[in-house]
């Protein structure tokens, strides 16, 4: 071996070993993690999981459906306007910036809860597949958050009064049947909260706002 | 032994290291087998094909994601070749990309801070419950939201960017989000102003975690300010199966302080 390439082995075998190194940590605290989990916790997760990538493959066959009508319309030469202007009302949609209609739940909270409790119940809700939800009529979105002790909550720095109705779009059983399921949020505030009442109904029809916010970034810029 | 040692000496430098790093590349090969050891014996015949499968899911879900995002990149390159010059069509696609950056579907970059949330180090006493003793979904959950009210723009959990549709879910002792299961410890990433973490640190409801979860249960609460602080884009659905958009002339209400419009 000429004197040259005598470090380049080192440096070789060095990075190998890093890269090594690294892999092992990563696979080893994931893994530990998962062997400390019980068998139902990892039926739950096995459960979790696959309705995600379930839900990517219908994303991911959605998009290329798209895809293929747009390079249709590109050849022929056409502007897209029309692809372009439908995409942007659903991503508008979707992130808050315009009005949701469907079929959902109503959400009455009678008596005080902390804002962190109100918190799980719109989080229980997203894990039911809520498309949009308001508390009180402010949509929520990124940045909005209900805050502050019983009787004081403030949502996107405003005044929150009870009682308290949360509105979803959604599937209207998954929606309820999460929240009412034995042991389930409701269970559970009834035996932290015993003043507090919740109660579910399900909607034809829910119209939840946009929000009044801009959820542009003004510091973070895109990463390219 | 004077002929060994001139030997040695005659031997390059650059093999002496290259030496060096096989024996460390040895070690860590055996240390990660003896590792091994006692976890395959406290993992019992029924649970070890269930973690294969979370690994073989998570593996597939990785896939999954970039081929999502490599979709979505496609979909923009073709819209942007329609463009044909005509100028609305030109407006409309920079309000696209303004709307997807807004939405969280774009990687950012900016300025902000990283939380660490790790499971106590602390023994369990033995009228104690050892579930209180690691971060929880709850936990996660509550620090984003404080995150979001000290005034960040946008956060990460672990590499999954936390959009308007992201749940954080509590399964026993992992946390799961957006569909995706995360292993601690629990690095939630922000973008923000350069005074998020002192307004983080004055809020009542951080406060409040801190001293329920960190000096109870020994909790690890840690944190840093990078000079830049990166965030993935959303990799999953976005579905309105049971919504529709309804456009609107003006955004919604300020009155946070009445319910909303009745539903039938």
């Amino acid at each position: 071996m000429g004197r040259g390439r005598g470090p380049l082995a080192v440096g070789l075998v060095l990075a190998i070993l890093g890269l090594l190194v690294v892999a092992q940590l990563r696979s080893q605290a994931q893994g530990q993690g998962l062997t400390q989990l019980s068998v139902q916790d990892l039926t739950e997760l096995v459960a979790n999981v696959t309705a995600r990538n379930n839900q990517l493959r219908d994303e991911i066959r959605s998009l290329q459906a798209q895809q293929e009508s747009l390079a249709r319309a590109v050849q022929r030469g056409d502007t897209s306007s029309s692809q372009v202007r439908s995409d942007l009302t659903h991503i508008l949609a979707w992130s808050g910036s315009l009005g949701v209609t469907g079929t959902g739940v109503r959400v009455t909270v009678n008596g005080q809860l902390p804002g962190p409790a109100v918190g799980e119940l719109i989080n229980e809700l997203r894990n039911a597949g809520a498309e949009a939800i308001a508390v009180n009529g402010t949509r929520i979105v990124p940045g909005v958050v209900v805050t502050g002790d019983p009787g004081h909550l403030m949502i996107a720095g405003r005044p929150l009064s009870e009682p308290l109705e949360l509105l979803a779009v959604g599937q209207q059983e998954t929606l309820a049947g999460s929240l009412s399921r034995a042991g389930g949020l409701i269970a559970q505030f009834t035996a932290q909260f015993p003043t507090v009442e919740v109660k579910v109904l399900p909607q034809d029809l829910v119209v939840v706002p946009p929000t009044d916010r801009s959820i542009a970034p003004v510091l973070g810029r895109p990463r390219l | 032994m004077t002929a060994v040692a001139g030997r040695i000496r005659a031997i390059p430098t650059w093999q002496l290291t290259l030496g060096l790093a096989l024996l460390a590349l040895g070690f860590l090969v055996a240390a990660q087998m003896a590792a091994e050891g006692p976890r395959v014996r406290y993992t019992s015949q029924e649970r070890t094909p269930l973690v294969e499968t979370v690994q073989d899911l998570q593996a597939q879900q990785a896939q999954l994601k970039q081929q999502l995002l490599d979709a979505r990149a496609a979909i923009q390159n073709l819209e942007a070749a329609g463009e044909g010059g005509a100028a609305v069509t030109k407006q409309l696609n920079d309000e696209l990309q303004a709307a997807r950056i807004a939405a969280g579907l774009v990687a950012m970059t900016g300025p902000g801070l990283v939380i660490q949330l790790s499971d106590s180090t602390l023994p369990v006493p033995a009228d104690g419950n050892a579930q209180d003793y690691l971060v929880s979904g709850a936990d996660v959950l509550t620090v984003v939201d404080q995150l979001w009210a000290a005034g960040a723009e946008g956060v990460s959990i672990n590499g999954e960017r936390v959009t308007v549709s992201t749940a954080i879910v509590d399964i026993g002792g992992s946390v799961v989000v957006n569909g995706a299961y995360v292993a601690a410890p629990y690095q939630i990433s922000a973008i923000g102003p350069s005074t998020m973490f002192d307004t983080l640190t004055h809020q009542q409801g951080f406060v409040d975690f801190v001293r329920a979860r960190s000096q109870t249960f020994g909790i690890g609460v840690s944190y840093a300010t990078p000079d830049q602080v990166d965030l993935p884009a959303y990799a999953g659905s976005m579905n309105l199966r049971y919504g529709v958009a309804t456009p609107s002339a003006s955004p919604s209400s300020p009155p946070a302080t009445a319910p909303a419009s009745g539903m039938p």
